[in-house]
């Protein structure tokens, strides 16, 4: 259907060959292979051997890298982007222009060093997830990856207009939508993903110590030199070093982001090493999630994504805030869909089902543990399941309370989750179907799970225990008159 | 349908059953699945030797859980599925319900269809079944019809893409 495009194939900049020669961009997949023959042949040469290896690698890395660079073009033709790329098995890949719901630009400290970027296509994904879904094209100059951004988002063909979307025609009018505060770092500590950070850096040091000589540990001093202080100390010090380390990380991936809206597309920059740049289409935007976990709920703070049709790694690139307080996110989130009014809760029956699934596998836990009291003296088993139990209360009716759902004039919204809360407020056009499910208990206690089916974000965001009566009148009222089918012949 | 059942169902039943060869197909699957078990358990008792501990009692409970096993998957597993599939297909939408303990309605605008396809399992093709899937832009948003007769999934599918070529808006 697509004719090829006569387009001659562009080459990117052979400066990259540098960067890639540094990073072992090609040659990584070499290195499990050089390090089995190094061991074969043995090692024990002294310095010239070390010297001869590490010249030897580099030379292999240079090589690689000239040979993918120069196998390497691509083309932006007037109907479809043609990547051909491969060493060995050549391969090309035509992405129609219709199918790119996004381009992102990005620009690593060694990019930058040579004036290059890295330009990411994504192309639409539809029904089958896959990671295949994205054309890269590193190392050209900033001016072309602008130029590439421009053209393919201004070429795909315009959709027509919606007329009460606002008007967005006025040409390169920025508008900010939201800019980060640096005070907002602060929250860091109190997100789950950003503690990661550290943590994974702590692991990777304890990892090193393993594997440094015995002469090079220093000498500490043995378990039973520890005491209370020491340990509070010690305590002390790790919170310390976990709460620097989540806002240096959550510094290092959010420094000066900025949201803005540039004709029909929200434009994202963030990043303290690599700058990123990513374009979202508004036309696409079928609704918005705000998360707000246990930690950020303490101090009312939250993020907010984007859900975009056939957007790839959305959890990512459709971050429209990455960190904020609660009102700042609401503000931004009902700029894009509309505030589909306050939350209603569900049935009583519902926080009946949430306690007895949460406290579900305490109580087990306390029956084995009376039997193993009784029958062989085990009474610790007793006391754990006591407390599991008496724990799981309270998480219960956490989960009850986050649970939700609100039904606006172009949107609607549910809300579900305690220790990772999630608001999705979605628009009528973003559900392409509707998926009710009652299990057994639910059908006695008189609920039904509702799952608005969309093909954005998680493909699904469901409503857990509404009232069952309720269900078709919700599903009418958030989508459409075909929803009737539910109730009606 | 007396208002004890509607309380207690969230939205109507589609309309129309699966055809009857379904429960024969499904009792097949029982049959096969009983086959497995009943070779489990014969395995079982005479491969594992006790006399002590709980394995006396695991020899007694092992054949009484694979009959009762046997009964559910081969004399009523089959049938309250048959009960419970339904289907529909009406103006604007495909309509189905599926499960067995735990049930499921799905129901997709004919207008946000992106494919349709029909699939015979090896089974199917000896009782003259074929399943029809129906996908949208959702990963979540599928609607499968299991069990029709070939003819009649053949034309439904062919009708659905058809109708979904003319109406679709955005089908995302």
């Amino acid at each position: 259907m697509i004719e090829a495009p006569p387009v001659q194939g562009r080459r990117t900049s052979p400066l990259i060959v540098l960067v890639h020669t540094v990073t072992f961009r090609q040659a990584r997949s070499f290195v499990p292979a050089a390090i089995g023959l190094a061991a074969a042949v043995g090692f024990n040469g002294g310095t010239p051997a070390v010297v001869a290896l590490a010249v030897g690698a580099t030379l292999v890395s240079l090589a690689t890298a000239v040979l993918s660079w120069w196998r390497f073009s691509y083309a932006d033709g007037p109907t479809a982007v043609v990547v051909t790329r491969g060493v060995l098995a050549r391969s090309v890949r035509t992405v129609p222009n219709d199918r790119i719901r996004g381009v992102e630009v990005e620009a690593p400290v060694l990019h930058q060093i040579f004036g290059l970027v890295r330009v990411r296509i994504d192309a639409a994904a539809g029904a089958v997830p896959g990671k295949e879904e994205e054309l890269v094209v590193d190392g050209v100059p900033r001016a072309e990856g602008d130029r590439l951004r421009a053209g393919l988002l201004t070429r795909r063909p315009v959709t027509v207009p919606d007329a009460a979307a606002p008007p967005v025609e006025q040409d390169d009018v920025e508008e900010e939508f939201a800019r980060f505060d640096n005070r907002w770092l602060l929250y860091a500590p109190l997100v789950g993903s950003y503690l990661v950070l550290p943590l994974a850096a702590v692991g990777a040091l304890f990892r090193l110590a393993d594997e440094l000589p015995r002469s090079l540990t220093p000498q500490l001093p043995g378990p039973d030199a520890f005491n209370l202080k020491g340990l509070a100390i010690f305590l002390g010090v790790t919170a310390l070093v976990l709460a620097v380390g989540a806002v240096v990380g959550a510094a290092v991936v959010n420094w000066g982001f900025r949201l803005v809206r540039r004709r029909g597309s929200l434009v994202a920059v963030r990043g303290l090493i690599t700058r990123r740049q990513t374009e979202l289409e508004i036309d696409r935007i079928r609704g918005v999630t705000l998360a707000e976990g246990l930690g950020m709920r303490l101090v009312q703070a939250a993020r907010v994504s984007a859900l975009v049709t056939g957007l790839g790694d959305a959890a990512r690139r459709g971050q429209l805030l990455p960190l904020g307080p609660r009102e700042e996110a609401l503000t931004l989130a009902h700029r894009l869909v509309e505030e589909p009014g306050p939350l209603l809760r569900h049935p009583v029956a519902a926080r009946r089902r949430r306690l007895m699934r949460a406290v579900g596998s305490g109580v087990l836990v306390t029956v084995a543990g009376g039997i193993a009291t009784a029958t062989l003296g085990w009474w610790w088993l007793l006391a754990v399941g006591v407390v599991l139990t008496l724990l799981a209360v309270p998480l219960g009716l956490g989960r009850y309370a986050s649970l939700g759902h609100a039904v606006g004039r172009t949107s609607f919204s549910v809300r579900s989750g305690w220790l990772a809360r999630e608001q999705a407020v979605l628009q009528r056009r973003a559900v392409v179907g509707w998926t009710v499910r009652q299990s057994f208990l639910q059908r006695r206690a008189g609920l039904a799970t509702v799952v608005a089916c969309v093909g954005a974000g998680s493909g699904g965001y469901a409503a857990l225990d509404m009232a069952a009566d309720e269900v078709a009148g919700f599903a009418v009222a958030a989508s459409g008159t075909w929803a009737a089918t539910l109730t009606t012949r | 349908m007396d208002p004890m059942t509607r309380t207690l169902s969230p939205v109507r039943k589609p309309a129309w059953s699966l055809s009857r060869s379904a429960i024969w197909l499904w009792i097949t699957q029982g049959i096969i699945g009983s086959l497995v078990v009943g070779l489990a358990v014969v395995a079982f008792s005479l491969l594992v030797p006790g006399d002590e501990g709980p394995l006396p009692l695991l020899r007694w409970a092992a054949p009484v859980l694979a009959v009762l096993y046997v009964v559910v998957a081969v004399g009523v597993r089959p049938f309250v599925r048959y009960r419970v599939h339904r289907w529909e297909i009406t103006g604007d939408s495909v309509y189905t319900l599926t499960g067995w303990l735990t049930r499921t309605w799905t129901l997709v605008p004919v207008a946000r269809i992106q494919t349709v396809d029909v699939t015979r399992g090896v089974l199917q093709q000896l009782f003259g079944l074929a399943s029809i899937a129906v996908l949208t832009a959702s990963s979540q948003g599928t609607v499968r019809v299991p069990h029709l007769e070939v003819d009649v999934a053949e034309r439904v599918a062919e009708d659905l893409a058809r109708r979904a070529e003319q109406v679709r808006d955005e089908a995302t």
